[in-house]
């Protein structure tokens, strides 16, 4: 820009004779056709992504409404009966077992990861502090087959010696591999909201000789709600969509859990078992196309809830 | 700001020429010898199909064979959708089987024979299994192992899901087409050979099945089916009979790299040779 400004004066001083505006309106143009460019290729990154993002949603819902065709929408949603070599496509006990597999992770996860948040914004010293958000970034980039195996390898045998289980497969050994999967979201994610609370707030608690505790959980806390609340729906999409970890710990039996032992299978987790073994343009590859559009659309209402959040939090503050 | 733009416009320019060379690159070649294979489906013939790539490709350097496993099913399902040239299958899936259709159009080329054994983790002291007993813990019926002449411990029960065949043989010739029941203890699904052999070996008291090519190391150990050991003799001289012919499935008869590979895995050299080591057994030595 200023470049440019530059060039235009000292042309208007220079006047026609000394012929420097051809050379300028080159290399004007040779700017203005670069900007141009770039700025049709990022609009074309972001095109794209939305391109994917579409197709996506077409055709996974395209495939997906074919299973109503031969199976009724009450048996897909209401049925605990998953049979589909006998033509049984009960896919709730799915669904069943994902909600109750994602509920017991955040029971476990929250009050642990809050309670991490906690100390790192408010209590621990700076140098603690310091050398755990480095540690809680680390641990949310490790790949989630690495939670599995090591769930596989040292969480299951824990499992089977406390509980006197055979096995020791099932919706608890699960949701343990997805609560240390998830911890460290919800906690860096909470800290950063705690840490975002006002000075002033705390010093005004103080003031009025609030303890530590209290001004933790009546100033603190509520003032961070929306932003804590956020971490818990991002760490929850996480453990919504997390397939290879749970297939390692869960036995992948298509039944409902009665109990935490015992072996069972969710929507992420038939559909990487099934998918390939499946024929090509079977009710039973429909169905599971089916599945994998409601994970989709549950993921979207999580985000939503997300962003409706944060713009409600944006017009108090 | 100018520059900077160049450079950038530099990267992009390179990295998509990267990219292009990289995906034209292997469709390019396209000739006799030289070509690319791609081999899906079982996970029981992977091992064969490893080592007959790594020496075939060791002979005609030009040629690319990319394999892959998971179950049995995916492999004239690959060949059905053009995804590959080649479907590894544990059954002849151009006829009907129990439970799958016929692939219509897809030639069987039989490449092996692969014995399949019971399996149970180093902790079970059974060592002989019959018909009976294993039609009745597959079913549900008996949970421990003192049913069978083991210690008081319950038996945990790893299968492979449905679509495996290895799952489908073990199920026709070890159970006499016994039902595998599903159970809301001690009962886990697994979904390849690599996976079934993880399982077993690192669950206490449980039992699962595999073919004989994946059992190796202390952790689990094979055990005998009405008396007789599962051995390549056994199954070469007719007294064991959980076995099944391994196939290559084709879209039509197979042509150039194609059948140059097929038919190297069905030479002398190769079924004598490696096969043999692999523990699987030369179709020529079936009667």
């Amino acid at each position: 820009m200023s470049m440019s400004v530059q060039k235009a004066l000292s042309q208007e001083e220079l006047g026609p004779k000394f012929k420097v505006g051809g050379k300028f309106t080159k290399r004007q143009a040779r700017a203005n056709f670069m900007n141009g460019l770039f700025k049709n290729y990022f609009l074309l990154s972001i095109l794209m992504l939305c391109f994917v993002l579409a197709m996506v949603i077409f055709f996974i819902g395209r495939t997906a409404i074919l299973t109503f065709k031969e199976v009724s929408i009450a048996e897909f949603f209401f049925s605990l009966n998953w049979t589909p070599e006998e033509g049984y496509f009960g896919a709730a006990l799915f669904i069943i077992n994902t909600l109750f597999l994602t509920a017991l992770t955040l029971i476990i996860a929250v009050p642990i990861s809050v309670g991490m948040a906690i100390l790192i914004a408010e209590i621990a010293p700076k140098w603690m502090r310091n050398f755990i958000r480095p540690v809680l970034d680390l641990l949310v980039g490790i790949p989630s087959i690495v939670y599995g195996y090591l769930g596989l390898t040292i969480l299951l045998p824990i499992l089977r010696e406390a509980s006197g289980e055979g096995l020791g497969d099932g919706i608890l050994a699960a949701a343990l591999v997805l609560t240390i999967m998830i911890l460290p979201t919800i906690s860096r994610i909470s800290d950063d909201a705690i840490t975002a609370v006002p000075t002033k707030y705390r010093e005004a608690a103080y003031a009025l000789g609030s303890t530590r505790l209290q001004v933790i959980f009546k100033v603190v806390l509520p003032a961070a709600s929306r932003g804590i609340i956020a971490s818990i729906i991002l760490g929850m999409t996480r453990a919504i969509g997390e397939t290879m970890a749970v297939v390692m710990v869960i036995g992948n039996t298509a039944q409902l859990a009665k109990s935490l032992f015992s072996p069972a299978s969710v929507l992420t987790s038939n559909i990487v078992m099934q998918i390939s073994n499946v024929e090509f343009d079977s009710t039973w590859n429909h169905a599971l196309h089916m599945m994998a559009f409601l994970l989709l659309i549950i993921s979207f209402i999580l985000i939503l809830f997300i962003r409706y959040l944060g713009r409600k939090g944006g017009n108090e503050a | 700001m100018n520059k900077f733009f160049k450079k950038l416009s530099l990267i992009t320019l390179a990295s998509a020429f990267v990219l292009t060379s990289a995906i034209a690159g292997p469709a390019m070649a396209k000739d006799d010898l030289k070509g690319k294979i791609t081999v899906n489906g079982s996970t029981a013939l992977l091992p064969l199909t490893l080592q007959a790539s790594k020496e075939f490709q060791k002979l005609h350097p030009k040629v690319k064979i990319a394999a892959s496993g998971k179950g049995s099913v995916t492999g004239p399902q690959a060949v059905k959708k053009g995804i590959a040239d080649i479907g590894a299958c544990d059954w002849d899936a151009s006829v009907d089987v129990p439970g799958f259709k016929a692939f219509s159009g897809q030639v069987a080329n039989k490449v092996a024979v692969i014995p399949f054994a019971t399996i149970v983790n180093k902790s079970v002291k059974v060592d002989d299994l019959s018909t009976e007993q294993l039609k009745g813990i597959y079913s549900g019926k008996i949970t421990n192992w003192k049913d069978v002449g083991g210690e008081d411990k319950d038996i945990v029960v790893i299968t492979r899901s449905f679509g495996s065949g290895t799952r489908v043989n073990y199920q026709s010739k070890a159970l006499g087409g016994g039902d595998i029941v599903k159970k809301e203890k001690n009962y886990k699904e697994v979904g390849s050979s690599g996976d079934m052999k993880t399982a077993v070996a690192t669950t206490p008291n449980s039992i699962g099945y595999i073919d004989l090519t994946y059992i190796s190391g202390s952790d689990i150990k094979a055990v005998k089916h009405d008396g007789v050991a599962a051995t390549t003799e056994n199954v070469i001289s007719g007294k064991y009979k959980i076995w099944s012919y391994g196939y290559y499935m084709t879209k039509g008869e197979p042509t150039g790299a194609t059948k140059a590979f097929i038919e190297y895995v069905q030479s002398k050299k190769f079924q004598e040779g490696s096969l043999k080591k692999l523990k699987f057994i030369p179709i020529s030595a079936m009667k």
